[in-house]
């Protein structure tokens, strides 16, 4: 791995998450001018994540208060927004953004009780309450009793055909949101044991019913199609999606259960037997034959970084090395893409979606971008560069891994770096 | 084609044309003027769809698969849809403000428009609708005031009509 790189990368994506951010809070997922210039819940959570681990306290506020008050009046947080905190959707519910947001301001407030600051942002929780009892009414509001799960049409991917029904990132992000709910809600003495009662429930839920013994593995997602389906076995969608998925690691990322449970230790195997990239490294988000690969199939550096911070966790240094190192190398100008195909795979989508007539207009501009830019010349696909969203999740991983195993080890050699 | 687990929209298509034989075009209109702003309400500020600078549109149209299958249930359009049609460009006609008129290519654009501008003007913004395609026979239609006033053509509304189905013109209410 390339240390002084890394530490490069590290800086410059500090130096990103500023610049992306707009005087009135938001995070762009992508600059401005860009392919997405407007503020994803999603992208703007793992933001202000990674804000919160760079020490950007005054900015993660900042953009806590902007995501909160964007809050619709029902409790939903929208797929997008405009800078003003317009509601600015083209797609359906995602309502994991209501959990990440919750498991956010938790993360913000965690920090900031640890610093000197801490009764200030007790008062920050006082003067959100309101929108954080919307905000789990609102997930609540989406509970299935009978499985005890969230339902959601769209989660991380925003596909429906795998994420409609109970799916796993959804509910590990809500159940981790209810939960960071009730530790800010008990700071300031409101009652929350009923939420404790339910995020308990939707947790046993995710360990019992989207796990598979059998299979050693978390699973995808109960597919179902409406919410309220009694008995959900006679909904017409009724099946389950037993894929691997980069995201059935989420109920560690989520801080549901811990890295070392075998449960997390044997998906996380699964996953990077399956999804690791033989041809190019990384780790790619679902199966290639799920046939939705806008830009090629490839590898995404926001997963490999999750992935990455896996294996800190777990005292893994090879493969957390492989993990990150492989964000260091692919990363050009200290600038982290979307995701990373080849030129072949880029050719194949395009012939694919062009086939089907399901090429919309709007992907024209990535792909003029995808082949100007300077890696095209090097076999490579680079999709959406930069976007926000692998910073964030690069800065976690990289300080957790600096301060697990570099701490005191670390010697610069001229432009070079190495562990002593 | 019909089974109880979708019977809603096609009752609530039903229920419009037995609302303009009940109650007339105009009531009608107003009904549905209402629902669109209640649900409005509900859902707060805000714009659906795709953009292109100050320009919103819907790549898809919301309600296309089910005005298809009741025009091809009914074998026609109803003519209470064309009356309700006929009766918001008559007032369009008659208004001193005809920008702030739909340009209807069907029915139920009369509640998406009313739905829309509230939802836009909760969010401090005005909205011209400048044109609308329908979906069951692709036909373009335009409000050439509202064209005006946002300071369009009708050739760019129409390019954008070529991949959308609904565009709006959207203009921030500049507050004093």
């Amino acid at each position: 791995m390339n240390f002084a790189e890394a530490e490069r990368i590290y800086e410059n994506s500090i130096k990103i998450i500023k610049l992306n951010q707009h005087e009135k809070g938001g995070f762009y997922a992508s600059p401005p001018g860009t392919r997405y210039h407007f503020i994803y819940p999603r992208d703007h959570s793992v933001d202000i994540l990674g804000a919160i681990a760079a020490g950007l306290l005054g900015e993660a506020k900042k953009a806590l208060e902007f995501i909160l008050n964007a809050q619709k009046p029902l409790g939903e947080f929208s797929q997008r927004y405009d800078v003003d905190g317009n509601d600015a959707s083209y797609k359906d519910l995602q309502i994991d953004g209501n959990g990440l947001v919750l498991f956010a301001m938790g993360k913000y407030f965690d920090a900031t009780t640890k610093s000197s600051t801490g009764a200030e942002d007790v008062d920050f929780v006082r003067e959100q309450w309101d929108k954080v009892e919307k905000a789990v009414g609102f997930i609540l509001m989406n509970k299935n009793e009978e499985v005890g799960l969230i339902h959601t049409i769209n989660s991380i991917h925003e596909y429906p055909a795998y994420e409609h029904g109970f799916e796993i990132y959804a509910n590990c992000a809500c159940c981790a949101g209810i939960l960071a709910a009730v530790r800010m809600g008990r700071s300031i003495g409101k009652k929350v044991d009923t939420w404790k009662v339910e995020a308990e429930k939707i947790k046993e839920s995710i360990i019992t019913r989207l796990y598979s013994s059998r299979r050693r593995s978390f699973i995808k997602c109960i597919r179902v199609k409406d919410r309220y389906s009694k008995p959900i076995g006679y909904d017409a969608f009724a099946s389950v999606v037993i894929d691997v998925d980069v995201v059935e690691y989420s109920p560690a990322y989520f801080e549901l259960i811990s890295d070392y449970d075998i449960k997390i230790k044997s998906t996380v195997k699964r996953i990077h037997e399956n999804l690791w990239d033989k041809e190019i490294g990384g780790l790619n988000r679902y199966p290639e034959y799920w046939g939705r690969n806008n830009g090629g199939y490839g590898p995404w550096c926001h997963f490999t970084c999750q992935l990455a911070n896996h294996f800190v966790e777990t005292n893994n240094m090879d493969m957390a090395k492989l993990y990150l190192g492989w964000v260091v190398d692919m990363a050009h100008e200290q600038l982290l893409p979307e995701h990373i195909s080849t030129i072949e795979r880029f050719e194949l989508w395009l012939e694919d979606y062009t086939n089907a007539r399901i090429l919309r207009d709007s992907k024209m501009t990535m792909i003029q971008n995808v082949k100007s830019h300077p890696k095209w010349k090097d076999g490579l696909a680079y999709v959406t560069i930069p976007l926000i969203w692998p910073h964030a999740e690069y800065i976690r991983a990289y300080s957790n891994f600096k301060n697990k195993f570099l701490k005191g080890h670390f010697a610069v050699r001229g432009n070079t770096a190495d562990l002593i | 084609m019909i089974r109880l687990k979708n019977i809603l929209p096609k009752a609530f298509l039903i229920g419009i044309v037995d609302m303009v034989e009940i109650s007339g075009v105009e009531k009608t209109c107003k009904w549905l003027n209402s629902i669109g702003i209640e649900l409005a309400e509900i859902e707060g500020p805000g714009f659906e769809g795709a953009w292109e600078d100050d320009i919103n549109y819907l790549p898809i149209c919301p309600f296309g698969n089910e005005l298809i299958d009741f025009a091809n249930i009914y074998g026609q359009t109803p003519p209470q849809f064309t009356e309700l049609i006929e009766h918001v460009n008559e007032l369009k006609a008659r208004s001193d403000r005809p920008w702030d008129y739909p340009a209807l290519s069907c029915v139920l654009g009369i509640l998406q428009n009313s739905y829309s501008t509230h939802r836009a003007l909760l969010a401090d913004a005005h909205i011209y609708n400048v044109g609308s395609k329908s979906a069951v026979n692709n036909i373009k239609v335009y409000n050439e005031e509202a064209i005006e006033k946002a300071g369009m053509t009708k050739d760019q509304v129409s390019r954008i009509l070529d991949h959308g189905f609904c565009v709006y013109k959207v203009e921030y209410i500049k507050k004093e």
